[in-house]
């Protein structure tokens, strides 16, 4: 199995620089982080990929039983790491892939030297003593309406042919579909992320981790950055003045800036 | 008041003066501000953030809101569900950044009293002289019946697809049950004899690959074989649940009383106790004893026929005498002097076929096979199969004896393969259950050239 | 596919059916059906003329094999009239011939005088 293949890998930058990977989270490819690379990519070899199910990934290589759960996913990024022998990798993941770096760096801790956490939350649904944002009905309504809208669902992420001449930040090379994603696959993405508690493995990371979050999120609140603030020993927190969930996207220089900063302290 | 000829008048310029004039154009200046309040869709204007800055009145009476409570205090995101919220969050506010617009994203709005409404979304962003994104216009399509419909085909996809899981459970369930019954119709290998060489060809015409023909070759103890080969009237499934019986009747009547008279006579009772008159089954058959003799290589066969077409005797060597003795054939069978070199009818007249009535006749015949002989059992699949389109032309006991002329002195496995081949060439004027069966004593190697048989595989 | 043409009169013996076509494994049900509920009383013949039968197989076997049954069943003979050649021929190989009496037409098989019950 040709792993770069089976997970799209795109490979972009400075091939001797230290190397960054950027892992997408529910929604969309790594398209995501179109904003990003260019801040990136003098001085970095990066790494940008697709999660098997998502984006241009190998959909034929789907196994339901293995992405149902969140260590399936952490197991894309390790094969990944083995297959470019990446080490001491800083890890780059937004959302949920911000607790699949916890995992894939527990997994095997010579490939990842650092996380960054890009709206990351451990946790959607509320519980004792911990407030997530969401509570098991509203998951489960959302889970039911990726269901129920399965048909407006792909329409929405039917391929689209992107112009460029109008959107010259976005680079020449993204010609093809993006976001186009298999509805059934993104439900079960949707089920294992929404449903997840990475909590009891945020104490044991050792690396280096920056967190960055969103005056207004409704997907990870300013209370959940705090939680894995405290949780991670020796992380660093820094809240970004924008709202929504994808402040990669909303509000890139500021996105930019405090992760070449952070990885800058690394060297 | 004038009528001038031509075009039809502009109204504003016809009859009614002034009045008219005005009304209209108070109608058309107020159109662009009505057309948006009261369109038939929701409009909506957002900030970057999301923050609502315009919103029209359609919008506001289905979501049961007051203006004063919308603008600038609320963010887009506020009005849908949750699951609404979280795919807004994580799939359209990247695609709107991305793209610039996203259409036709079925969503669900939350009115002010609890109620959901599906609807539909499209949303443009407006960019500033510069390119720089400044607010984000939305509209709003009631989707109810629209969803309504969507949740049907779901409904009756997802039906479809059960469906079609189960049937295909079934037809596999089903197809595990006829393998293992094909199985136990039919001997899984015939035995190993010692100067004897057997080869069968088997074919059914039913597309379950259950028929109505049977065929065995056992030992019975005492360096004896006991064989048989028939066909049981009809084909497919019924015909094949008589066949069962049967094997194991014959098998176990040979057991106890070899002589083929006895054995047929005891299938008869068997099979004319177990069928009423309403659903008559028959079939016809030919049991034998093999008897191979050790010191000369001879294969001594007696038989008995129950209203089965004839087995033939293939000869082999050459009319010019070759490798094998000449004369002494034993037994009293009639045509028994046949040519070296040829195949001849073991006939059997007057066998009656079994089931039927309470005593049938069963007619004897033997022959001593001497190496590079052959015989050969068959059923009337073989000798009826359509030569022609219609059923006008069969192909019949004449050709089927000139065919195996031509293979006298092959082996059994060459015979039986030169007939598959035959039986392939009718193609689709087979239709019915076949099965052949070939006895042969292999011939021996000779040192003179003699003519050996013909190798050519086809 | 197979063409089954059924006439039944009656004779002074019993029922004829005049049977012309194609008797296989496909129409030999409908000969059946018929023969199931065909009136027939003990002493009459049941008189099969088979002079338009252009093809039998061992479906068609069993239509009459059944036939033979049922007249017996009622008491009644049975017989068979103007068999073709190839079905004679088969009806010999199976020795159905010593089971069923054959005439070479209807007339000589509803001519003979019953002396009871046909066959062996």
């Amino acid at each position: 199995m040709d792993i770069g293949r089976r997970n799209n890998v795109t490979l972009t930058g400075d091939p001797d620089g230290p190397a960054v990977i950027l892992a997408h989270g529910f929604g969309c490819d790594q398209n995501m982080w179109r904003l990003t690379v260019p801040a990136l990519a003098e001085d970095h070899r990066v790494v940008l990929f697709d999660y098997v199910g998502a984006g241009r990934s190998d959909l034929s290589a789907f196994d339901p039983r293995r992405y149902a759960t969140l260590d399936g996913y952490a197991r894309d990024v390790v094969e990944i790491c083995e297959e470019l022998d990446l080490r001491d990798a800083v890890f780059v993941g937004h959302s949920v892939s911000s607790m699949i770096g916890v995992l894939a760096a527990a997994a095997a801790p010579e490939r990842i030297g650092a996380l960054v956490m890009v709206a990351p939350s451990p946790r959607y649904i509320d519980d004792d003593g911990y407030r997530g944002g969401f509570s098991r009905a509203d998951i489960d309504e959302l889970l039911a309406s990726l269901d129920a809208n399965y048909l407006g669902w792909s329409a929405a992420m039917a391929p689209v042919i992107m112009g460029n001449e109008d959107r010259p930040e976005l680079g020449r090379e993204l010609t093809d579909s993006f976001c186009a994603t298999d509805p059934e696959m993104a439900r079960i993405f949707a089920a294992a992320t929404f449903l997840s508690d990475s909590r009891a493995d945020l104490p044991g990371v050792t690396v280096p981790t920056l967190i960055l979050d969103c005056t207004q999120d409704v997907i990870a609140p300013r209370e959940v950055g705090a939680y894995v603030h405290r949780e991670i020993p020796g992380s660093r927190l820094i809240t970004l003045d924008a709202t929504g969930h994808c402040p990669h996207l909303s509000a890139p220089e500021a996105t930019n800036a405090a992760v070449t900063e952070f990885l800058a302290g690394l060297r | 008041m004038t009528c001038p000829f031509g075009p039809e008048p502009d109204p504003r310029h016809g009859g009614g003066g002034t009045a008219a004039d005005t009304a209209f154009a108070v109608l058309l200046e107020d159109s662009a501000e009505e057309l948006y309040e009261h369109a038939p869709c929701g409009y909506l204007s957002t900030l970057m953030d999301g923050t609502i800055a315009k919103i029209n009145t359609t919008l506001l009476n289905w979501l049961g809101l007051a203006r004063e409570d919308v603008v600038g205090r609320l963010r887009f995101d506020d009005l849908l569900t949750v699951g609404g919220r979280l795919y807004h969050e994580t799939h359209f506010a990247p695609l709107l950044r991305m793209r610039g617009e996203v259409s036709g994203v079925a969503l669900e709005i939350r009115r002010a009293d609890g109620d959901r409404i599906p609807v539909l979304v499209s949303s443009t962003v407006k960019t500033g002289s510069t390119g720089e994104p400044l607010l984000i216009r939305t509209t709003v399509f009631d989707a109810r019946e629209r969803r309504a419909y969507e949740q049907e085909l779901l409904r009756a996809r997802k039906a479809a697809e059960e469906a079609a899981r189960r049937a295909e459970a079934d037809r596999a369930r089903l197809q595990d049950a006829l393998s293992v019954l094909q199985q136990s119709l039919l001997p899984a290998s015939l035995p190993s004899i010692p100067g004897v060489e057997t080869a069968v060809h088997y074919h059914t015409a039913s597309p379950d690959r259950l028929g109505g023909d049977f065929y065995d070759v056992f030992p019975i103890g005492g360096d004896r074989y006991a064989f048989f080969l028939g066909d049981v009237c009809g084909k497919g499934p019924q015909a094949a649940a008589v066949t069962s019986l049967i094997r194991y009747t014959l098998r176990t009547a040979a057991l106890h009383d070899p002589d083929p008279v006895a054995a047929l006579t005891t299938l008869n009772a068997a099979l004319f106790e177990r069928y009423t008159d309403g659903d008559p089954r028959y079939c016809t058959l030919v049991f034998g004893i093999l008897e191979p003799d050790p010191d000369d290589g001879r294969l001594t066969v007696r038989l008995a026929s129950g209203g089965h077409p004839p087995a033939l005797v293939l000869r082999g060597g050459s009319p010019r005498g070759g490798s094998l003795r000449g004369g002494s054939l034993r037994g009293g069978c009639p045509r028994d002097g046949s040519p070296r070199g040829g195949a001849d009818f073991l006939h059997t007249p007057g066998g009656m076929l079994a089931g039927i009535v309470p005593e049938p006749v069963f007619t004897t015949a033997t022959t001593t096979l001497e190496p590079g002989d052959c015989l050969l059992l068959y059923t009337d699949g073989l000798t009826e199969a359509r030569t022609s389109k219609d059923r006008t032309a069969l192909y019949g006991d004449d050709a089927l004896r000139a065919f195996a002329a031509g293979q006298a002195g092959r082996s059994a496995a060459e015979l039986i393969r030169a007939l598959s081949a035959l039986l392939d060439e009718f193609g689709e004027g087979l239709d019915d259950d076949t099965a052949l069966l070939a006895i042969g004593v292999p011939a021996r190697p000779s040192p003179a050239p003699s003519p050996a048989p013909a190798t050519t595989n086809r | 596919m197979s063409t089954l043409d059924i006439t039944v009169r009656d004779a002074a013996t019993g029922p004829v059916l005049e049977i012309s076509g194609e008797l296989d494994f496909a129409s030999a049900p409908r000969l059946r059906d018929l023969l199931a509920t065909l009136e027939l009383r003990a002493g009459q013949r049941l008189v099969l003329d088979l002079a338009g039968l252009a093809f039998c197989d061992s479906s068609g076997i069993t239509a009459l094999i059944a036939a033979r049954n049922r007249a017996h069943a009622e008491r009644a003979g049975i017989a068979l009239a103007a068999v073709p050649a190839p079905t004679l021929r088969i009806l010999a190989v199976i020795g159905l011939d010593q089971v069923i009496p054959v005439y070479p037409d209807s007339g000589a098989a509803t001519a003979a005088v019953l002396t009871g019950p046909d066959g062996p």
